[in-house]
């Protein structure tokens, strides 16, 4: 039966086509959810987007079409699928690291769908030859076969230290999943906690944003970590006081979720990865 | 004029109604399904009233739906203990002797069921955002529900647990060792769900096969048989990876999210350990295990 949402939506990204793009004041444009049931078509296969909360990405697979995931993201398949470990260098990097160990790959013909374990939505990134994107750990839901998939350091820690004892902290996680086609069009497929806003830095500008709620960023962003610490507190208090900020630096554009973790006291910084600091 | 039926549990409604008497699904709205034939359940709008027996049931909120039932005289629903979100102080509660103890303690399902008699009003919920299904049960129909996704049944379906069949599914299956049963005898009943996320449903053919995560695995008619099946993907070392092999004919539902007992929270902070999802990603010990103790 034909759904709502198929006629009205971009067959790349699955947005909706005829709705005008909500922007806040500050700038930051309010990704448009993509609709019940929206098709997005790539190679000779089709992507469906279907529920509200925790959206499922339902793939028809062509028999020449294949797809990569993480293997937590897999809700259901057809039979003839043909589902295979996708190979991986540093495997024993990435289980230190807690980034997903396992990556398979599935080939058609059949369907296959994918959901994450959060309300939130399902973010399609279609990328073009040399665009490459910078993802944070544990938002990639599946990517086309033609998608290149690395990782990387993402540089962005610090250590506290208590009496004897030291502590790192990875605010956005060890690594960044870092995605990238060099040959004809790739999709990639996300998945955000709550609602996700998008943000096109010029070059030099720069944003604080909460580190857990980064999503992606371009390829050109920098980023390094911000300590900020209140006014009017006591030396005792000021530690507890102090907020970390991840700064991004254009040009180049971010994207960010409206859930993110909830930052504790941590404690005076004793080393840090490259930083600024301000004191109010 | 022609009495409109209900998509989801084909009733039959009066003209004019814009949701279904019997289960509470939009009327005038279109019955959303997957290219690959996964049907939508209706999402209930906030407020939507339905009846069963001398009752009523408003489904309030759509994020972590309540439902409230204002329970006649004579007309009485069960359910977990730990759903209960408010009463009025005149209801009275019972506990329900579901047998069985030991084994549901070892099951893990829940142990408390409680029993509430009108007239009054109670209310019930979960605590995760997902659909409330209501599924009206037609009398001699039998459904398999994972634990603890039960919401509330009418008095007149009868509530037992069964194994899971197969040490197979024990060991892999994401839903646990046991699942909830609902049976109807000579009488139709009402059987209210939480599905984690969206809810899904699809009914297969007879031999139809669908594979599924385990730890999305909702709801089956009880004429759908469930097995864990071992794919030819590695894990680990020594870790498998089972999903579980639906067989037709008869209904599955699903949901889109779920939180396994054993995984750890993601995190993308201070803590690098990783989430794992869903009772696939085996242990060691549980694959050895399969080899010796797989039916």
């Amino acid at each position: 039966m034909p759904s709502e949402g198929a006629d009205r939506a971009c067959p790349h990204c699955g947005a909706p086509v005829n709705v005008t793009l909500r922007v806040s004041d500050s700038g930051w444009i309010e990704q448009p959810p993509i609709r019940d049931m929206a098709r997005i078509r790539f190679s000779r296969s089709t992507c469906q987007i279907s529920g509200a909360y925790v959206p499922v990405a339902e793939m028809m697979l062509h028999d020449d079409d294949w797809v990569y995931f993480s293997h937590h993201a897999l809700l259901h398949t057809d039979p003839t699928v043909r589902l295979a470990n996708l190979p991986m260098k540093g495997g024993w990097n990435r289980m230190m690291a807690g980034m997903p160990l396992i990556m398979m790959r599935a080939e058609g013909p059949g369907h296959i769908a994918f959901s994450a374990d959060k309300p939130g939505e399902t973010l399609a990134v279609p990328l073009a030859p040399g665009w490459g994107v910078d993802v944070v750990e544990h938002r990639f839901l599946v990517a086309t076969g033609n998608v290149g998939y690395t990782w990387q350091q993402a540089n962005v820690w610090f250590t506290t230290q208590s009496g004897d004892e030291q502590e790192t902290h990875y605010p956005l996680g060890m690594y960044m999943d870092r995605f990238g086609v060099t040959d004809g069009n790739g999709l990639l497929l996300l998945h955000a906690h709550g609602n996700t806003f998008i943000r096109d830095l010029r070059a030099d500008q720069r944003i604080l944003v909460q580190p857990s709620a980064l999503v992606w960023k371009d390829q050109a962003v920098s980023m390094f970590l911000h300590f900020e610490y209140a006014g009017n507190a006591s030396w005792l208090r000021s530690y507890d006081a102090k907020t970390t900020w991840l700064a991004l630096q254009g040009p180049g554009r971010v994207a960010i979720k409206s859930v993110f973790e909830r930052p504790e006291p941590v404690g005076p910084v004793y080393r840090a990865s490259p930083n600024t600091r301000a004191a109010w | 004029m022609d009495r409109i039926e209900c998509q989801w549990c084909k009733a039959h409604n009066e003209p004019g109604r814009t949701s279904c008497m019997t289960c509470g699904a939009p009327l005038d709205v279109k019955y959303r399904v997957s290219d690959s034939g996964w049907a939508e359940a209706p999402r209930l709008r906030d407020m939507t009233e339905f009846r069963f027996s001398n009752s009523t049931c408003q489904i309030e909120g759509e994020i972590v739906p309540v439902a409230e039932l204002a329970l006649g005289q004579g007309d009485a629903v069960f359910f977990e203990h730990q759903v209960m979100l408010w009463k009025e102080p005149n209801v009275p509660i019972s506990l329900m002797n579901t047998g069985g103890g030991m084994k549901r303690l070892l099951g893990g399902m829940p142990f408390i069921v409680h029993f509430a008699q009108g007239p009054g009003r109670i209310a019930l919920s979960r605590d995760v955002a997902g659909e409330v299904v209501v599924l009206p049960l037609h009398p001699s129909m039998e459904i398999d529900v994972r634990e603890h996704a039960f919401l509330a049944a009418t008095h007149s379906v009868t509530y037992s647990f069964v194994r899971i069949k197969g040490l197979a599914n024990v060991l892999h299956g994401g839903s646990g060792m046991y699942m909830d049963r609902f049976v109807t005898q000579q009488w139709p009943g009402l059987l209210l769900l939480h599905g984690y996320g969206n809810v899904f449903q699809k009914t297969l053919q007879p031999g139809e096969k669908i594979l599924v995560e385990p730890g999305g695995f909702l709801y089956k008619d009880s004429s759908v048989t469930m097995n864990a099946v071992k794919l030819n993907v590695k894990t680990g070392l020594m870790s498998a990876m089972y999903v579980a092999e639906m067989t037709g004919p008869g209904r599955v539902g699903i949901q889109s999210m779920y939180v396994h007992h054993g995984s750890e929270p993601e995190t993308s902070g201070a803590s690098v350990t990783s989430r794992r999802r869903g009772g696939w990603a085996v242990s060691g010990l549980g694959a050895v295990a399969d080899i010796f103790l797989d039916e």
